[in-house]
């Protein structure tokens, strides 16, 4: 029988600033759009943002919550599926935000770690078998650190959030060799905030580029486009405009990724 | 054994309690082929060892498979493991036992089947 295999899916970069947390919010939404029950997790713990871009006021339980083993992860789990136009659900599982909550999870130590990835791996059980969530996204902080590599390992499927940035482009090409290839992963590259992205020529010209720089399948290219800029980051982007070419593009990433299917 | 167990032994009991030694040694002696493969130097024990991401990434390739393996099962026998990574059922046997050597890996034995868990287990 043949089955979709990409079910957890993490958003990752090597530096911050390649649009992880838009490609997130939209990737989840747009996934919801197609009629799936989507749950979207900030696993950003050093900086998060989701509870502001989501505009979620106050939780009772936080994603940290979860891992550290107090709080089951229905209690975190907060219903959005009212924010989409859709059959679909949407639920965020939100990081704390608070000064103390943040210093709390740098100061982690490896057997906290390895327990989290436990907990991590665990939401395949109790969210996707159980509950029938077709698809988990985690938003992601940038570059080698526990909570990252954490959803990396618990993850399916990698998109690699990147720029034309230079010092961006070495390190992701770095990434892609020695982290997400040793844990065998799948990785679908996204270019983000690509420039002169008029013509169907230029667009060739980049897939070939990419293709030649990174080795790996180029997953989508998303222009620079001065109406995300203008959102501000206070709304889920494809909800809002659905016919903005920002929208097609999510979709047509959302699509893909569904209908990838493995033996 | 004395004399005395032995007599009050049925054969096919004997024979199960031969079965199992042969088994062990067997273990035994694919942990010391695969030492002589891969030489002493990753077998020494690690103080404090767990079984974290950043661990996982330091680890050579070929355990490190089997130890993500065990990651995401949390626990399971070498054939289990041998199924998922389509390596032999002997050579996962041995680098589990190396796991558990290095401290990574606890060993349980139930019955003739022996199961291998990470310490995360273990204190849920």
């Amino acid at each position: 029988m043949k089955k979709n295999m990409n079910k957890i899916i993490a958003v990752h970069s090597y530096k911050g600033g390649t649009g992880k947390t838009l490609l997130s919010v939209n990737l989840a939404a747009s996934l919801a759009k197609l009629g799936k029950k989507v749950g979207l997790f900030d696993l950003d713990f050093r900086a998060p943002s989701l509870f502001a871009i989501l505009n979620i006021e106050n939780a009772d339980c936080w994603l940290n919550d979860y891992l550290n083993g107090v709080c089951d992860i229905e209690k975190v789990l907060f219903d959005l599926s009212d924010r989409i136009q859709s059959n679909g659900k949407l639920f965020v599982a939100v990081a704390n935000p608070g000064t103390e909550a943040i210093r709390d999870m740098s100061v982690k130590d490896r057997k906290w770690e390895m327990q989290a990835l436990g907990m991590l791996l665990s939401l395949r059980n109790t969210l996707l078998n159980n509950q029938e969530f077709d698809y988990l996204v985690f938003d992601t902080s940038p570059g080698l650190q526990y909570s990252s590599i954490n959803a990396i390992v618990a993850a399916d499927y990698v998109v690699v959030a990147t720029t034309g940035d230079r010092s961006d482009v070495d390190g992701t090409r770095r990434m892609l060799r020695e982290l997400y290839n040793l844990f065998e992963k799948k990785t679908g590259l996204v270019i983000n905030k690509v420039l002169d992205f008029t013509s169907k020529s230029k667009k060739a010209e980049v897939d070939e580029r990419v293709a030649n720089l990174y080795q790996v399948p180029l997953l989508g290219l998303v222009p620079c486009f001065c109406e995300i800029l203008r959102a501000e980051g206070n709304l889920i982007f494809v909800h809002d405009k659905p016919n903005h070419p920002f929208t097609k593009i999510m979709e047509d990433m959302a699509k893909r990724i569904a209908a990838s299917k493995m033996e | 054994m004395s004399r005395k167990e032995f007599s009050n032994k049925k054969p096919l009991q004997l024979l199960e309690k031969i079965r199992e030694s042969l088994e062990r040694i067997n273990e035994k002696m694919e942990v010391i082929i695969e030492i002589q493969k891969h030489g002493h130097k990753e077998l020494q024990l690690v103080p404090d060892a767990s079984l974290d991401v950043m661990t996982l990434l330091s680890m050579p390739d070929h355990l490190r498979k089997t130890a993500m393996t065990i990651c995401r099962c949390g626990r399971a026998t070498a054939q289990e493991v041998a199924q998922q990574t389509k390596r032999a059922r002997a050579v996962e046997s041995a680098y589990l036992n190396q796991l558990v050597i290095m401290g990574y890996l606890k060993k349980e034995r139930k019955g003739r089947k022996a199961y291998f868990h990470t310490d995360r287990n273990s204190e849920e």
